[in-house]
């Protein structure tokens, strides 16, 4: 019997703490088609100003579980901490740490990063020249498949919100070895690039 | 007084909600047969104010003994007014509208239709209630092992569904409190337009928050405790399928409450054609989509049944729904 302002993410998105980021992805796609204005299930008990609130609610709860999701399932590839000590389950650790502390290192990866700016076509090269199939990927970070082939097709129109996307490059740039930060440097540099056409 | 004994096990479900023509006859008897046909004894009971016709589903006359001969005494033994359906382990029991709808009904005679109810020798028991939203019907739904709502992917559907659902829950929250002062706050949130401000679900548990912490928290409990089921009905598409979810969502989101979405049936010319024939769809066209549809709910009640607590884990439902 809580008010929406006094749920919690949980229970806002529907979804149980453990959630991955793929549950959480559809749990808010759910959401959103639910409280959408002019959906049958909500019309008759809210008025417009609380389905605004509820929608409010609703991509707030997404950004922030989200980004809980994506710094856990980051953290599974590479599940040895520095002390060496394996990190189990979901973590309660909070917020993204976009720095790469738990990567390993880029010195002995076999692709030089300044052969081509990083975008989802090279990617998707780099990638295949490593032999590492999509699915692999997709395995190890929890990422959508849909979502890693778009990111290499560069399907613009359908890429989540950049918060999101980073944290999609993350994992991918982590799966093939590349510096995270350059790649997600030059992903964003080259949707900027593509929004300016 | 063996029987009473005897019949712990049994399980009864009441059918209601929404708005006349959604299907609750047509699901009732063929939910009915179906299970009737995996060997439980199955028992409907049509208490249809809007038109009773449960036998038309069944293929059946209109029964001349009815459950009101009974509780008027004309007959001594409620056995007398069961009569077959021709189908095996499948009885019908007509009568109980004229029961709910008498103006004179008090919840002792609904008691009492419910207790003879129970006495009744069957493994489940299906009370069609049709599309009333009296008192009595809304009695009969909360006074159920489980209630189930019919809904259609249409908006009338919906507001009626949502109408029906607040009356109930309001009904059962106000029969949950004992302080008068609370019970005449949930009577003024009944009305949409209560001069409290009260418009909400949340708004009405503030304001006997604000009066009696105690009540408020066994409203609390009984939200918890109340679990109605739903089956959305003509379902056309995929669209209309995700329907009943947003309808599962908008009641935990609005009124607390956990609604749990059993099945849908799509929408099949069969189901017409079969109904025009007097037959029950389960049997005269066994393989067709709105057959299997009501099949996977009939188990799905078969399996409630089983797990005696009657609620499982809403993941594993909504697989079920969503396969």
């Amino acid at each position: 019997m809580k008010r929406i302002e006094e749920q919690t993410c949980y229970e806002i998105l529907e979804v149980s703490p453990t959630a991955t980021a793929d549950e959480i992805q559809k749990a808010y796609e759910r959401a959103k088609e639910t409280f959408r204005s002019d959906s049958l299930a909500i019309y008759s008990l809210y008025s417009e100003k609380e389905i605004e609130e509820i929608q409010a609610a609703i991509e707030k709860a997404y950004r922030v579980l989200m980004e809980e999701a994506l710094s856990k399932s980051f953290d599974r590839p590479y599940p040895k901490t520095p002390e060496g000590r394996a990190e189990e389950g979901p973590s309660e650790r909070g917020g993204l740490s976009w720095d790469g502390a738990a990567s390993p290192s880029f010195s002995d990866v076999p692709v030089d990063p300044e052969e081509e700016p990083y975008r989802g076509k090279s990617l998707k090269r780099i990638r295949q020249r490593m032999g590492i199939d999509l699915r692999t990927i997709s395995a190890q970070t929890k990422i959508n498949m849909k979502m890693l082939e778009w990111i290499e097709e560069e399907a613009v129109e359908r890429l989540p919100a950049l918060v999101y996307l980073k944290g999609f490059l993350k994992g991918y740039a982590q799966c093939l070895g590349l510096d995270p930060q350059k790649v997600i440097q030059g992903y964003v540099k080259f949707l900027e690039e593509s929004q300016k056409k | 007084m063996d029987p009473i004994q005897n019949n712990d096990q049994k399980v009864i479900w009441t059918i209601g909600g929404g708005k006349g023509g959604s299907g609750k006859s047509f699901i009732t008897a063929n939910i009915g047969v179906c299970l009737a046909e995996l060997g439980a004894r199955v028992i409907l009971i049509d208490a249809d104010l809007g038109g009773a016709n449960l036998h038309t589903f069944l293929g059946i006359s209109p029964p001349s003994h009815t459950l009101s001969d009974f509780i008027k005494k004309r007959v001594a033994d409620l056995r007398e007014v069961i009569i077959p359906t021709g189908i095996p382990n499948l009885q019908l029991l007509t009568g109980a509208e004229d029961l709910l709808n008498a103006a004179d009904a008090k919840s002792v005679q609904r008691r009492k239709l419910l207790r003879s109810i129970q006495t009744l020798e069957g493994d489940y028991i299906f009370v069609d209630l049709g599309a009333g939203n009296s008192l009595s019907v809304l009695d009969f739904f909360l006074m159920s092992d489980g209630g189930i709502l019919m809904v259609t992917p249409e908006p009338t559907s919906i507001e009626n569904t949502y109408r029906f659902l607040k009356s109930a829950f309001y009904r059962r929250l106000k029969q949950t409190v004992s302080s008068y002062r609370v019970k005449t706050l949930i009577e003024g949130a009944m009305d949409r337009k209560n001069e409290m401000g009260i418009r909400s679900p949340q708004d009405l548990f503030q304001a006997v928050m604000d009066v009696d912490e105690g009540e408020a928290k066994r409203m609390l409990e009984e939200t918890e405790s109340f679990r109605p089921n739903l089956i959305l009905n003509q379902v056309r598409s995929k669209k209309d399928i995700e329907i009943g979810f947003a309808i599962r969502s908008a009641c935990q989101k609005y009124f607390g409450l956990r609604l749990h979405y059993l099945g849908y049936v799509v929408f099949d010319q069969e189901v017409s054609d079969s109904i025009r024939k007097r037959r029950p769809l389960v049997l005269e066209n066994a393989r067709s989509r709105a057959a299997q549809c009501v099949r996977e709910i009939a188990y799905k009640l078969a399996d409630l049944r089983i797990d005696s607590s009657g609620m499982k884990g809403s993941r594993t439902e909504d697989e079920q729904v969503e396969s």
